[in-house]
């Protein structure tokens, strides 16, 4: 069982993406780099650096604190909200009601969307169903998605 | 212009008689030999910006339809261009996102799930039926203003033409999709007032391209894409969410263009800040007006709320705090273009509580 603060989670979003091209192809080519923290209680963040070219993610990274920078983007949350937002998909197969990421940024209390250039932080406008969808996966590969987060 | 030798012995005339002096194979003084590499995606407009043909000019030294980097022969016709400084047009970006508008298309027709809309209680249909309404009706600005100047822009400036054509359809294709939710699932338009039109007014009569865009690229379409945000949080079904989501795409390469382009002018000519930042004066007020329009403010406040009982409890009170999430996003991006509006807007910050420290600082 995977938990959502690893890499071969987000490896497993990755491969889910790059087997479903005729998603991805209606959808559009995309050309960014975001960052995901997930913040834990008791420690250090997760982060992790995905890479998208064309209607693949071409790479899941995990940085050190402060490598988050050099996204275009980056989303950061507490695991609990994390946790929540993946439960949701889950749940339903894709986010639901609030539990979009644009929703969740929007409100910003959970999760932010945050770069130091605003034309950054519009790539996440600019490809924002591609992100969705690419979170949604989690949705299809339930069977193998465990969001019980890591032991700290 | 060297001729070459393989084409000596071609006719000199056409069968009807008609002088033939093959220019055009024997040698033209245009660069020839031309390589450019495809990327992954295929052959871009990056890719064929390269020698000669990537080198557009500060100033186009014609005024003609001819494509920058042929052998153009004098005496061209004059197209009466008035733009012809690059920076009158140009952003660095406008290559990429005319790329990507192009692979981003999508069909208001085939690529909204229209089938899965329910019924939704009375207050709510309304309530997004006006949103829509309202939306249909400032949508088509953003395909009328690229109109009205495209033709006005050099040719030389190719790119940005083309990128502006994107625009053109991506409007046409919002106010469809607008029009066809509001029409969609048992309810109807509603209610259209001066205010909108009046706001729209002022953009479609800006006197030059440079107030043009600052008003629409960056101030209109920045107060948009967040109301698309808006919309999609708000959204009261999936349908309504993917229309808001593929929207807010389409949105944010608007504001990346006219970001750019803004600070690519000020850049290059630092007297025009003073002219985008009269017409932003003007702009926000009458931007403001628009924005507090009880038609558009009670119908998101009602969607927030989830119909009309919480709206004071609820949709008023998240509408306020959403609202100073946009205009702080619009002053950032102002500052990203160049323009420091936080000493000189007249936005009502410190009722909004906006912190004019947290738009300067990094995100």
């Amino acid at each position: 069982m995977t938990a959502i603060d690893s890499v071969s989670f987000f490896d497993t979003l990755a491969s889910q993406m790059n087997t479903q091209p005729t998603v991805y192809e209606v959808l559009g080519d995309v050309d960014m780099d975001f960052a995901i923290v997930m913040q834990r209680a008791e420690a250090d963040a997760f982060r992790v650096m995905l890479t998208f070219r064309g209607i693949t993610c071409e790479g899941v990274t995990e940085i050190d604190a402060g490598d988050e920078a050099r996204a275009d983007f980056r989303l950061v949350g507490a695991l609990d909200a994390w946790t929540a937002m993946f439960d949701d998909i889950v749940e339903h197969g894709h986010a639901t009601g609030r539990q979009t990421l644009n929703s969740l940024t929007l409100l910003g209390d959970a999760i932010a969307a945050r770069g130091a250039d605003p034309l950054g932080v519009d790539k996440f406008f600019r490809f924002n169903q591609t992100v969705q969808a690419f979170v949604d996966g989690a949705g299809a590969r339930a069977e193998v998605v465990d969001v019980e987060p890591a032991a700290t | 212009m060297t001729e070459d030798a393989r084409y000596t012995d071609l006719p000199t005339e056409t069968p009807m008689g008609a002088p033939l002096d093959w220019a055009w194979l024997r040698g033209a003084s245009s660069e020839w030999g031309v390589q450019p590499k495809p990327s992954a995606r295929g052959l871009t407009m990056m890719d064929i910006a390269v020698g000669s043909y990537g080198e557009v000019p500060d100033v186009a030294p014609r005024r003609t339809m001819s494509p920058r980097g042929a052998d153009i022969e004098d005496p061209t016709p004059d197209m009466g261009y008035i733009l012809n400084k690059k920076s009158d047009v140009w952003a660095d970006n406008v290559r990429e996102l005319y790329e990507e508008a192009v692979a981003r298309q999508w069909s208001a027709t085939r690529d909204i799930p229209w089938g899965d809309l329910e019924e939704l209680p009375d207050d709510v249909e309304h309530a997004i039926c006006q949103l829509c309404t309202t939306l249909a009706e400032v949508e088509m600005i953003a395909a009328d203003l690229p109109a009205k100047w495209m033709w006005r822009m050099n040719h030389d400036f190719l790119e940005a033409k083309m990128f502006l054509c994107t625009q053109i359809m991506d409007e046409a294709r919002h106010s469809e999709v607008f029009r066809k939710r509001a029409l969609a699932n048992g309810g109807g338009l509603l209610k259209s007032r001066d205010v909108g039109t009046s706001l729209l007014r002022t953009i479609l009569e800006a006197k030059t391209y440079t107030q043009a865009s600052a008003l629409l690229h960056l101030l209109g379409e920045g107060f948009i894409l967040d109301i698309f945000r808006q919309g999609e949080l708000i959204a009261p079904s999936d349908v309504e969410k993917r229309i808001f989501r593929m929207a807010m795409q389409d949105e944010a390469r608007h504001v990346a263009y006219g970001t750019l382009h803004i600070r690519y002018q000020i850049e290059h000519d630092p007297d025009v800040a003073e002219e985008i930042h009269a017409a932003l004066d003007h702009g926000e007020n009458v931007l403001v007006e628009f924005g507090s329009q009880p038609d558009l403010t009670t119908a998101i406040a009602v969607l927030l709320a989830g119909g009309v009982d919480d709206i004071e409890t609820k949709g008023f009170p998240e509408q306020q705090a959403l609202t100073a999430k946009l205009l702080t996003s619009y002053l950032a991006r102002c500052e990203r273009a160049g323009l420091n509006r936080v000493e000189r807007t007249q936005l009502p910050l410190d009722l909004l509580g906006i912190d004019p420290a947290s738009i300067t600082a990094a995100n």
